[in-house]
């Protein structure tokens, strides 16, 4: 990994040395040989000329003479190709030599040649020959011959010194190679490394190269991708952080559904909405984990027409939370296609806000009506002539009378509710002293509980703050709520009124009866209009079911507030809490 | 190769499609029994008359469901683990008929009853449906995740309505001794009582086969004790 690009320059310059080595040596080798060769003939042949062959019968001595004086092999044939003198002594033996390539060219030119091997001495040979001629008269020929181990050995030397080069360009080309793919490699390797830290997510910073070719040209490259690169990501990161962020914070469930119609992701919203109740509910379908009817019906008809659609639903055991289900397809993000959003929104508060603004209508309606009803009736009545008998019109009187003023109290009631709610009661705060607006309200409410055989105790200690309230509305507030535990209360019961000053600079008016009690589960509900714990039984006592409604609103004007205990079949205890007088604000 | 692959998911899809439409047919029933029961507390008869009329959709999805069982029976030939969902699912299926028409049952008398007035105010019913509920919501929960341990637990939720429903009995038995003129209304409340009894045995029944599916092992008539603790230890292992 590491030297390979050492290698192969490494290699590159080796081939091109060996490959002009080889040329060179191939070249000139032959070149040299070539030459070598014809000069060896030249001398041969003048050698060869030199030979006065006269007369035959003195060959051999003439021979030897020459073979000693130019180093040869000599040998002279006659005619028909018999060996008449020969200088080596070891190739006496052989037959006709007419048919040797130096002979046939000797005869047809005057001259011959030839290179070859030869196997009596097994050596490469040199041979020349020359016609021996008698006047006109062809009678032989003679053929000198020499080895060729000098120019063997000339080659050789040669070869020698090409190897020599050879190796001084393979030590030095290896010294190049590798100063030079060092030099190469050491920015590549930089670049490289920069490129990996970038690929694994870290800030590799800026490459720095120190060179002006194409490498730091690409090093500038390089940086400027990277630092581009970084900014993107840097984008991609924050919008990918905005759209997460509206994702998980969102107050609304959003559930993404796969292409399979299974849940593929449910964000914070949805979890909080969920609660524990359904556990972890991706890779379930809709109706594995929320058994819902409504909600598989509009997947179901959501998937057969492909449009958006909203539905409610209600979730759960009581209390129930109801929340519209948007469906709708998942468009304009890549992998988004097929996949389905369902968004929640929990609607619970607003239904049941729906559901008391009916009820009141529904109510306001049936407690107009109920007295209204009984007033048309008299008065028929009375029209019909019951008005003649005097005894009779005035208990009809005195009940019409008595129906027209609960109808005058409920509108009242409702006046005052109204006012509150609009914030257009006006109060006339002031230092209200709680022992004696005690004694007020407990020695009206002492004719009505005395009647009924009730006992009513008053444990107000001395030394109470003053609170800041409006006397009137105070008084109204105390007298509503002694008046209900008086009526709330079975006959030989007790009501007591107490009084402490509370922490946080209150203090708290007590109201506790041993009456028949509120249901746990109902006294949330004590505070809103009409509601009544036993319906029949409050409006036989002459209640507008506004009453509570009014305290509360009445309380919380003033800046104090009302809490109620209860226990069923063991009473109930309302509790004031007014804010201690700070002087005149 | 390709081809195979495709059958097989095709194949996987019916499965899931029975599962679904199981889910679908709990829901309904669910639904019913909230619905029935609602109509007893809040003397509603419209919504027992809706609670009878939907019972239609109820038997229209049982035969689709058994129809798709039967067919996959017929065409893929299952073994092993899917041969015994199967099987499981067609019970299953039979067994959520039976509680739509007891919701029916219920609703029926819930009509006679919203007619007098009431004989006293309900506590332990609701408390029956509830629970009879949580026990087919259950089942079918073990049913689509394989949950031996789960089934299991619904098995053992039966006691507490058969302890329910005695106490009913035995509550109404005073009252019938007391005022003969509340026996009509008594033998009325008791076959409520009796049938939301009969709904938590069908889930109990759903739940024992979600044991059997998982472990290959019948606990349909054993008591879900201490004996059977064990039962989901040895979870077949074929496929």
């Amino acid at each position: 990994m590491k030297g390979r690009l050492f290698f192969k320059i490494f290699a590159t310059y080796l081939a091109i040395a060996v490959l002009s080595i080889g040329i060179v040596g191939i070249l000139a080798g032959s070149q040299i040989r070539a030459k070598l060769e014809k000069q060896i003939e030249r001398e041969l042949m003048s050698y060869a000329g030199l030979v006065d062959l006269h007369p035959m019968q003195e060959i051999q001595p003439r021979v030897e003479e020459i073979a000693r004086v130019a180093g040869v092999r000599v040998t002279v044939i006659d005619r028909e190709g018999k060996v008449i003198a020969e200088t080596d002594p070891e190739a006496v033996t052989l037959g006709s030599h007419l048919e040797r390539p130096e002979i046939q060219e000797a005869r047809v030119r005057g001259k011959g040649s030839s290179t070859r091997y030869s196997r009596t001495l097994h050596e490469d040979m040199i041979y020349v020959a020359l016609p021996i001629r008698k006047g006109p008269e062809l009678v032989g020929y003679i053929r000198l011959a020499r080895p060729l181990g000098e120019v063997r050995k000339t080659i050789e030397a040669f070869s020698e010194i090409l190897l020599q080069s050879f190796l001084i360009i393979l030590v030095s080309s290896v010294a190049v190679a590798f100063l030079f793919s060092r030099k190469l490699t050491t920015p590549i390797r930089d670049m490289e490394q920069f490129t990996e830290r970038l690929r694994r997510g870290e800030t590799p910073g800026t490459l720095l190269i120190r060179s002006s070719d194409e490498i730091g040209l690409l090093a500038e490259n390089i940086n400027y991708l990277v630092a581009e690169l970084q900014q993107r990501i840097a984008a991609l990161q924050e919008e990918k952080a905005k759209v997460e962020a509206a994702f998980s914070s969102a107050m609304d469930g959003v559930v993404l559904l796969d292409i399979d119609g299974k849940i593929e992701t449910v964000n914070r919203g949805m979890r909080d909405l969920m609660g524990e109740r359904y556990g972890d509910i991706t890779g379930k379908t809709p109706l594995e984990a929320f058994r819902n009817l409504d909600l598989q019906k509009a997947l179901d008809r959501f998937r057969a027409s492909g449009q958006p659609l909203l539905q409610e639903i209600v979730l759960g055991e009581e209390p129930h939370a109801v929340f519209d289900v948007a469906i709708s397809p998942v468009r304009g993000v890549s992998g988004g296609e097929g996949k389905t959003m369902l968004v929640f929104h929990d609607v619970t508060r607003l239904k049941k806000l729906e559901r008391m603004r009916v009820d009141f209508v529904a109510n306001v309606t049936h407690e107009i009506k109920t007295p209204l009803t009984a007033i048309l009736g008299y008065v028929e009545t009375l029209q019909e002539g019951a008005i003649e008998d005097r005894e009779t019109a005035r208990k009809f009187l005195s009940t019409i009378a008595r129906h027209a003023e609960r109808l005058n109290r409920l509108v009242e009631d409702l006046l005052t509710i109204s006012n509150a709610e609009l914030g257009e009661i006006h109060f006339s705060f002031e230092s209200v002293a709680v022992s004696g607006i005690a004694q007020s309200v407990l020695a009206v409410i002492q004719q009505k509980a005395a009647g009924k055989g009730i006992r009513i105790a008053s444990e107000i200690p001395e030394g109470l703050p003053p609170v800041r309230a409006d006397r009137d509305r105070m008084t109204q507030v105390l007298l509503n709520i002694l008046d209900n535990a008086v009526k709330f209360t079975p006959e030989g019961g007790g009501v007591t009124l107490s009084a402490e000053a509370a922490s946080g600079g209150e203090v708290v008016l007590r109201v506790a009866d041993t009456g028949i009690g509120v249901p746990r589960e109902e006294i949330g509900r004590l505070g809103e209009r009409f509601y009544r714990v036993d319906k029949t039984r409050s409006r036989e006592l002459g209640g507008t079911g506004l009453g509570l409604s009014i305290v509360k609103h009445l309380m919380n004007a003033q800046g104090g507030r009302m809490e109620i205990e209860s226990r069923l079949g063991r009473g109930t205890t309302v509790s004031l809490y007014f804010p201690v007088w700070r002087g005149a604000a | 190769m390709e081809e195979t692959r495709r059958t097989i998911t095709h194949y996987e899809r019916e499965l899931q499609e029975i599962k679904q439409n199981l889910l679908y047919l709990g829901a309904l029933t669910e639904k019913a029994i909230e619905n029935v029961t609602a109509s007893l507390l809040e003397r509603k008869s419209d919504v027992a008359r809706q609670v009878i009329e939907g019972d239609a959709e109820i038997d229209r999805l049982d035969t689709d469901i058994e129809e798709q069982c039967i067919r996959l029976l017929a065409l893929r030939q299952p073994i092993a683990r899917d041969l015994r969902f199967i099987t499981t699912a067609i019970k299953i299926n039979g067994h959520l008929e039976r509680i739509g028409d007891m919701a029916v049952n219920i609703a029926e008398k819930v009509l006679l009853l919203n007619e007098v007035p009431q004989l006293k105010p309900y506590i332990d019913l609701p408390r029956m449906a509830v629970i009879a509920r949580e026990m087919i919501r259950g089942s079918l929960d073990a049913f689509v995740r394989e949950d031996c341990e789960l089934a299991n637990r619904i098995r053992r939720m039966d006691a507490e309505i058969d302890t329910l429903n005695e106490q009913i009995f035995r509550e109404l038995l005073t009252f019938m001794l007391e005022d003969a003129r509340t026996i009509h209304r008594a033998l009325l409340i008791m076959q409520v009582s009796k049938n939301m009894e009969r709904i938590a045995d069908h889930a109990k029944g759903m739940a024992d086969m979600v044991v059997y599916m998982v472990t290959g092992i019948n606990v349909r008539h054993q008591w879900p004790g201490d004996a059977t603790q064990d039962v989901c230890a040895n979870k077949r292992q074929d496929s």
